[in-house]
């Protein structure tokens, strides 16, 4: 009874008509930021903030979570109907998203990834209840080492996650690392790639990359296409996700939702990977995984979950520790701080009614969001029976008001159309661009965090393997790595004799 | 067919509604604009920040502007041009026209420390800036993690194991203050830079690194709860939100370093405007809520004018150089 008592108090908060109203209006903001891409949670809770002053600080929480959460929701829609991701988090949704949307499920694919958020970020809420305090400290036991062996299984993931042949998704992924390392160097100051441009000293954003690469790459692909051949205007059957669909995917969103919690608690990349990991884990334990990349229902269920999740559970290093979890954590630190709240260790104690105020708006925020969502995919799949002469320059101009809003500046639209030349000529040549953009988000983690387990292991490399987490991550790796050959071998001697390989194997377990 | 007229006549709605909302906003706050062009302000005064939302240095603009906008009566949106340190919004800012309706929000930092840190042509330089007037002085802190059982300075210096020490960045203040101060204490640690101040509170805090300084407003919440130990402040006088906590000035170690904010305008503004803009900040930085802001974000106000800023910050910059080579330490790795 201790325990619920003050949970159940938070459900008074959160049922208050103010709350519910901020909540409502949080959420929508959120959502519609979400559909463009680049305008983030984080900038948009920044110009937000003067109107929280006025408010109580629970409100004025509840709100701007709100429109953190509601963001991923938003950012589906794009990502399945234009190929456009917004965040990192979501480039694997794309994959099967996309390809769905253009065999006319459309209202499938964005069906599947409400339900699958819904169903993520409530496990995540749930987890948030009951075991924040106790995996709170997850978030630091991950240092520099730990950050190293998870970027490189995570990179690792990538090459075996694309659709393409492997040595091309290598080849992008090889190029991704090289664009990672553009800009000013964090350990010497040394100008890299930069060209004496200051505009590079920072290097590259990810929305420039993922917005060419992707959304103008496809536009100018498709205007050759039509060109050569009169395609039919896209089928949009309007279907909502039938029961086999959602059998179909509920292990899937179940797997995601659990990876996505935990991956989620980690400070920086953990939603990419996140993603990244449940996609390559639906892939790898289907019974068929040639399905995937050409439209496979849990290539979306299963990193959305994991990506509305671990949005959720970024909050518990903030809620819990003090730490903020990423941009957006960070400007709600500073909105808590603003309303003489401090985040920190000790704010579940000093503040109960804020803590649970906010962890139990997420119920019901995400409950309206789902409600707010379905009859949405109605309107939204209808986005693809547009004309491509008319849907392709205002695709071309939701890329580029994206990447300008990143930070103001024109050399990043610049950019997009750099790399939306380089996206169609990488579609030409049967290049996929998602290992491309998914190894640059990585190779900067990897990067940085290498140099730095360096430095704090004195050059010792053996210290990766004598710490308990990166051990354990990169056995991971290994298996990860070796699997698929082992297999291969497997399945060599499986066109032997059935009986040979039954005494192969026996021999395996025995040695 | 039907159903298409009914949604243009939807869209053309919403820009009539968008449209309305815009004049009236036009209305709300343009209100003397329209009376002599000439005059300033004439319109919307922009003011530009080189770091991302959210950071400290944001949110600093975000409450000057504030009180700045009500001051002069038109409104003031914060624009976030981050890259190099701030060093491209600044350039951006200082090419544009003197006339008072674009002005820049500076860190010292850029001024005085990076230019320590990367090569010549990237340095920004004063001199192409006509400085308001100063805001506030931000203070570093080193603290240490509970599980190395380090308490003050002379544990740190007597430790028999390597420790780390974490800082924010590359030519930031976190990194000078530290290296300054392992230098002349002979202090044999090993430097880990972190991209900002909240991974670098984080590793300490975990244990990742032993020792970590950091913004004082940042590590606060987690020095207050005790899973960090403050060592000791960088400021020339104790911090008054740290009275305990020794300088390291008064340890006898010669340490300066503290951030400080300031705004500016392009060079060549008229003195009619650059008067209305300075009786603005003054205006701001009087106003309750901004004095609130400083107090829970700990920072110590440092209104001075904007001459006095030139001249403290050339002065730093100087003092930095001066220092760096005395002690022969490198900001640039080494």
């Amino acid at each position: 009874m201790e325990f619920f008592g003050p949970v159940l108090d938070g459900f008074n908060v959160v049922l208050d008509p103010t709350n519910l109203l901020y909540c409502l209006l949080g959420v929508v903001v959120g959502m519609l930021i979400g559909v463009l891409p680049g305008l983030g949670p984080a900038a948009t809770i920044a110009i937000l903030l003067p109107m929280t002053y006025g408010v109580e600080p629970v409100t004025a929480i509840i709100m701007l979570a709100g429109i953190f959460y509601g963001a991923q929701y938003g950012g589906t829609i794009t990502s399945v109907l234009l190929r456009l991701p917004g965040e990192a988090s979501s480039v694997v949704t794309v994959f099967d998203g996309y390809v769905m949307a253009k065999q006319g499920r459309a209202g499938t694919a964005l069906g599947i990834a409400a339900i699958g958020s819904f169903f993520g970020a409530t496990v995540s809420i749930i987890g948030l209840t009951f075991l924040a305090p106790l995996v709170a400290s997850f978030a630091l036991d991950f240092g520099p080492p730990e950050y190293t062996a998870l970027a490189m299984l995570g990179i690792l993931l990538v090459a075996t996650i694309s659709g393409g042949t492997k040595i091309k998704a290598i080849i992008a992924a090889a190029v991704g690392l090289f664009l990672a390392t553009v800009g000013r160097d964090g350990f010497t100051g040394a100008e890299r790639f930069t060209f004496g441009n200051l505009s590079l000293a920072d290097g590259i954003d990810f929305v420039p990359i993922a917005m060419g690469l992707f959304g103008v790459g496809e536009i100018l692909y498709n205007l050759e296409e039509r060109h050569r051949v009169a395609t039919a205007p896209m089928k949009v059957s309007n279907v909502w996700p039938k029961g086999k669909d959602i059998k179909e995917a509920s292990g899937a969103i179940g797997r995601g939702s659990v990876l996505g919690f935990f991956l989620g608690i980690l400070p920086g990349g953990g939603a990419t990977i996140a993603s990244l990991a449940s996609y390559a884990m639906e892939k790898k334990t289907a019974k068929d995984p040639s399905r995937f990349g050409k439209g496979a229902i849990e290539g979306v269920a299963g990193p959305e979950s994991a990506n509305n999740a671990a949005a959720t559970s970024s909050f518990i290093p903030l809620l819990t520790l003090g730490i903020p979890a990423n941009a957006t954590m960070a400007i709600i630190f500073g909105a808590l701080l603003i309303q003489g709240i401090t985040p920190g260790p000790q704010l579940i104690s000093n503040d109960p009614e804020l803590f649970w105020g906010v962890v139990n708006s997420m119920y019901i925020g995400n409950i309206l969001l789902l409600i707010m969502s379905i009859p949405l995919i109605g309107v939204f799949v209808r986005i693809l029976r547009i004309r491509a002469a008319i849907l392709a320059p205002i695709t071309a101009l939701i890329t580029m008001l994206g990447a300008y809003t990143i930070r103001n500046s024109m050399f990043d639209v610049l950019l997009v159309v750099i790399f939306g030349a380089i996206g169609y000529l990488m579609k030409k040549f049967g290049f996929e661009p998602g290992p491309l953009v998914l190894a640059f988000v990585l190779g900067s983690l990897l990067e940085s965090n290498l140099r730095r387990s360096l430095l704090v292991l004195e050059g010792d490399p053996t210290g990766f393997f004598t710490r308990p987490i990166s051990a354990t991550l990169l056995v991971l790796f290994v298996v990860v790595a070796v699997w698929p050959m082992i297999k291969s071998v497997i399945d060599k001697r499986k066109s032997g004799s059935l009986a040979a390989l039954a005494t192969q194997e026996k021999e395996k377990e025995n040695a | 067919m039907k159903n298409r007229m009914t949604r243009r006549a939807m869209l053309s709605l919403t820009a009539a509604g968008a449209a309305l909302a815009l004049t009236a906003c036009g209305g709300n706050v343009g209100g003397s604009s329209d009376a002599s062009s000439a005059e300033f302000p004439n319109g919307p005064v922009t003011l530009t920040v080189g770091q991302a939302p959210g950071g400290s240095t944001d949110l600093i603009a975000r409450a000057a502007a504030e009180g700045m906008a009500e001051s002069l009566g038109v409104s003031m949106p914060v624009v976030n041009k981050p890259g190099a340190n701030g060093a491209l919004a600044t350039q951006e800012v200082a090419a544009m026209a003197p006339d008072g309706q674009n002005l820049i929000l500076l860190n010292a930092s850029l001024i005085t420390i990076t230019p320590l840190a990367v090569s010549e042509d990237e340095v920004v330089s004063l001199d192409d800036l006509d400085v308001l007037m100063g805001l506030s002085q931000d203070d570093y802190v080193m603290v240490a993690s509970t599980e190395s059982g380090v308490k003050n300075l002379d544990d740190i210096k007597n430790s028999d194991k390597k420790l780390s020490f974490g800082t924010t960045g590359v030519g930031t203040g976190s990194q000078l203050a530290q290296e300054l101060l392992m230098a002349q204490a002979n202090i044999d640690g090993t430097t880990v830079p972190f991209d900002s101040g909240s991974p670098a509170l984080t590793a300490v805090m975990g244990d990742q690194v032993q020792v970590s300084t950091v913004q004082l407003g940042e590590a606060k919440p987690q020095i207050d709860a005790g899973t960090v130990t403050p060592i000791v402040v960088f400021s020339k006088d104790r911090n008054e939100f740290l009275p305990d906590v020794p300088t390291a000035i008064e340890s006898g170690y010669e340490v300066p370093v503290s951030q400080y904010r300031a705004i500016a305008a392009p060079k060549g503004l008229n003195d009619a405007a650059k008067e209305k803009l300075v009786t603005s900040i003054q205006d701001a930085v009087a106003t309750d809520t901004y004095k609130d802001f400083n107090k829970q974000n700990m920072l110590s106000p440092h209104e001075v004018s904007g001459e006095e800023v030139v001249t403290e910050w050339n002065e730093l910059a100087a003092k930095y150089k001066e220092l760096t080579e005395e002690h022969k330490i490198s900001l640039a790795g080494k």
